[in-house]
């Protein structure tokens, strides 16, 4: 199997070239772009597999360029950015980023963002499509682009990284039953977070948020088997 | 303090006010009391003679033909009548008593004709009349046709006097006013600038009079040059940013490649306090950039999160209140305020307790509880102070500037809250976070 291709467009030389080394040494072959011309020559020339893109480029900046990456393809692309504010990494992802990397990284943390992303990739016939929505159901809406979730009154309900991905599982799967194994194989498909916590703590948290006044989660538990979202889910 | 004031205008107007109506009681009092005195002798007098003549001839005529003679003597001004029988005489007015004096002054020989005088009001207008004796006892009564002046007549002629005097007072005012509105806008400007809302170049148009004009070049050179300076700053800043982190990048995938996990670990950590300082010096001088506006937000669940966040991290954090509770603020600011008392209270103490206590529909108390050794009571206000660190001395193990309150202080103010600090009496600190209008 061919490793997985990787093109670097970052205008540091140093950076690039020990961000190259940290990949080469994980297994992943590594293509590099200063800037937009290359990376264009680049993704011409054969097959990448994900872009680490880095947002503040001398020319077109990485925000523009990931705009015109993804009218052309559908390429995964993670955004490496020296601001490490919330605002960016929201416009970032709605921008069509697949994730969102605060400069200073570390080799173990970059490596598992990439597999993670390119994992996900993977799962999906169509990789990029499912992340392109917004979905609604039982009142709530679900920003997949922004990672968002708005309450039926509209407010902004704050989800950690594992539990969005456990809710993302749930609504591409509403109105099945999903085993618990097959659930803990979708949400550790991105690595939002760190943590460990078993799939139980992580659906009854979802569970906690998404009650409503007076009204219990569309959760339910399938004894034995795991659990179901028991609402249709519509894109919006 | 302010003291109240009416403003330019308002005391401009009220000097013009004060100059017409002094002019016009003046000029009114002396018209009033000229024309007053001049017209009663005037009146007196003619009705004096008139009353002598009359007199006369009715006392030269037998009584068959008084009526007739009577009849001939009402002229334009004067009704004349005679009779025999007194007619009821009503209470006389003193100001007949004056015109009476005024009468008989001029023409002494009526004072022995008892004569008397009375203001009747048939109609809106009052008339004198009254009448005298003649030398057989009868009466000769008169009555003039024009009515006196009355209170109602001076009261008019007030009012149509005010109406010019109103009407330039408005004009006045209103000139004054343009006068004065780019002085206003000037003043609008100013003070939004010292709010610090015009992060934008808020020039206002030079135009007025000379002074003013002056005064407003003046001050858009002034923030011109300060939106200049601010404007430096943050771009410095956000350059400083992005060019310290590129450089940490590199140490950090360097760092990596160290095979002895000490001196690699030792590094590691290096970097991160490097970073968590530029991070907190970007956040609490605005060098990101960021300008966040309120949204919506679940503030309940945002407190869940942080202490679900930690006890992820292996940390003791609790969080106490209701599952949910909908407000509107910067959310990304106020996870940012809470995520660093929720830092500070597990870097000084082992437990912490995050508590939401809803006050009214609209108003919340968040209060961020440890068991750490609090803050010493003269110092809790010095905390909240930019680049203060009170362990200094003591532990050399804190990370950043001193920033962290100092952020949460800047976050709460910008939601219109309030943060206290205070001891628990069971010990520990506690961080109180009031926002009083989070539904607005």
């Amino acid at each position: 199997m061919t490793p997985p291709t990787i093109l670097i467009v970052e205008d540091d030389p140093a950076l690039r070239t020990l961000t190259a080394r940290a990949l080469q040494e994980n297994g992943f072959a590594v293509k590099l772009a200063n800037a937009a011309p290359e990376m264009w020559q680049a993704l011409e020339v054969g097959q990448i597999d994900l872009i680490l893109l880095d947002i503040m480029l001398p020319g077109t900046s990485g925000i523009d360029l990931c705009r015109q990456v993804r009218q052309k393809s559908p390429v995964p692309i993670i955004f490496i950015s020296a601001k490490g504010s919330e605002v960016d990494r929201v416009v970032g992802l709605e921008l069509g980023a697949d994730d969102y990397l605060a400069k200073p990284f570390g080799t173990r943390e970059l490596v598992a963002r990439i597999r993670a992303v390119l994992r996900r990739g993977g799962l999906e016939s169509t990789p990029g499509e499912r992340e392109a929505g917004i979905l609604g159901f039982d009142g709530w809406t679900a920003n997949l682009p922004r990672r968002e979730l708005m309450s039926p009154s509209g407010a902004q309900v704050e989800l950690t990284g594992a539990e969005f991905d456990l809710l993302v599982a749930f609504l591409d799967n509403a109105q099945r039953v999903i085993a618990r194994e097959r659930l803990i194989e979708l949400s550790r498909a991105r690595i939002g977070d760190s943590s460990d916590r078993s799939i139980d703590v992580l659906v009854s948290r979802l569970r906690r948020k998404l009650s409503g006044a007076g009204g219990a989660a569309p959760i339910v538990t399938v004894r034995g088997v795991g659990y179901m979202l028991n609402v249709p889910v519509e894109r919006r | 303090m302010i003291r109240p004031s009416v403003g330019l205008l308002g005391r401009i107007v009220a000097i013009l006010l004060l100059a017409v109506t002094i002019e016009f009681a003046v000029s009114t009092y002396l018209y009033e009391r000229a024309s007053h005195v001049s017209v009663r002798d005037d009146e007196a007098r003619r009705l004096a003679e008139h009353l002598i003549v009359a007199r006369r001839v009715l006392n030269e005529r037998p009584a068959i033909e008084r009526p007739e003679v009577a009849e001939e003597l009402t002229t334009d001004r004067y009704i004349v009548g005679w009779s025999t029988q007194t007619p009821p005489r009503p209470t006389i007015a003193p100001a007949m008593d004056s015109m009476r004096r005024q009468i008989v002054d001029w023409e002494p020989s009526l004072a022995a004709t008892d004569i008397h005088l009375r203001l009747t009001s048939p109609g809106r207008t009052s008339m004198v009349s009254g009448d005298l004796r003649l030398d057989d006892g009868s009466l000769l009564s008169f009555r003039m046709r024009e009515g006196v002046r009355t209170l109602d007549l001076a009261l008019g002629r007030v009012l149509l006097a005010l109406i010019p005097a109103i009407a330039l007072m408005f004009v006045s005012g209103a000139l004054i006013g343009r006068i004065l509105h780019p002085l206003r806008t000037l003043a609008r400007a100013a003070d939004k600038l010292g709010r610090g809302q015009g992060a934008s170049a808020l020039i206002v148009p030079e135009r007025g009079p000379k002074e003013v004009r002056h005064v407003t070049r003046a001050f858009n050179r002034m923030q011109a040059r300060i939106g200049r300076l601010i404007d430096e700053q943050t771009r410095a800043l956000a350059a400083v940013g992005h060019d310290l982190r590129t450089p940490l990048a590199r140490l950090r995938l360097r760092a990596d490649s160290i095979r002895e996990a000490e001196v690699r670990d030792a590094i590691g950590n290096d970097i991160e306090e490097m970073e968590a300082m530029v991070s907190s010096l970007l956040a609490f001088l605005g060098g990101e950039g960021d300008v966040e506006q309120p949204e919506l937000t679940d503030l309940a669940i945002l407190c869940a999160n942080l202490a679900d966040d930690a006890a992820d991290h292996g940390r003791d954090v609790r969080y106490a209140g209701p599952d949910h509770f909908d407000c509107r603020l910067r959310r990304f600011g106020m996870k940012r305020a809470l995520t660093n008392l929720v830092e500070n209270a597990l870097h000084y103490g082992q437990h912490a307790v995050i508590t939401l206590d809803v006050e009214r529909s609209d108003a919340v108390r968040i209060r961020v509880e440890d068991d750490g050794p609090g803050i010493p009571e003269e110092s809790l206000e010095l905390v909240l102070e930019p680049f203060v660190r009170l362990d200094a001395a003591r532990r050399r193990d804190t990370v950043g500037f001193g920033l962290g309150l100092s952020i949460v202080a800047r976050v709460v103010a910008a939601e219109g809250g309030e943060l206290t600090l205070a001891n628990r009496p069971e010990g520990g600190l506690c961080a109180e976070i009031r926002l009083p209008h989070c539904r607005t």
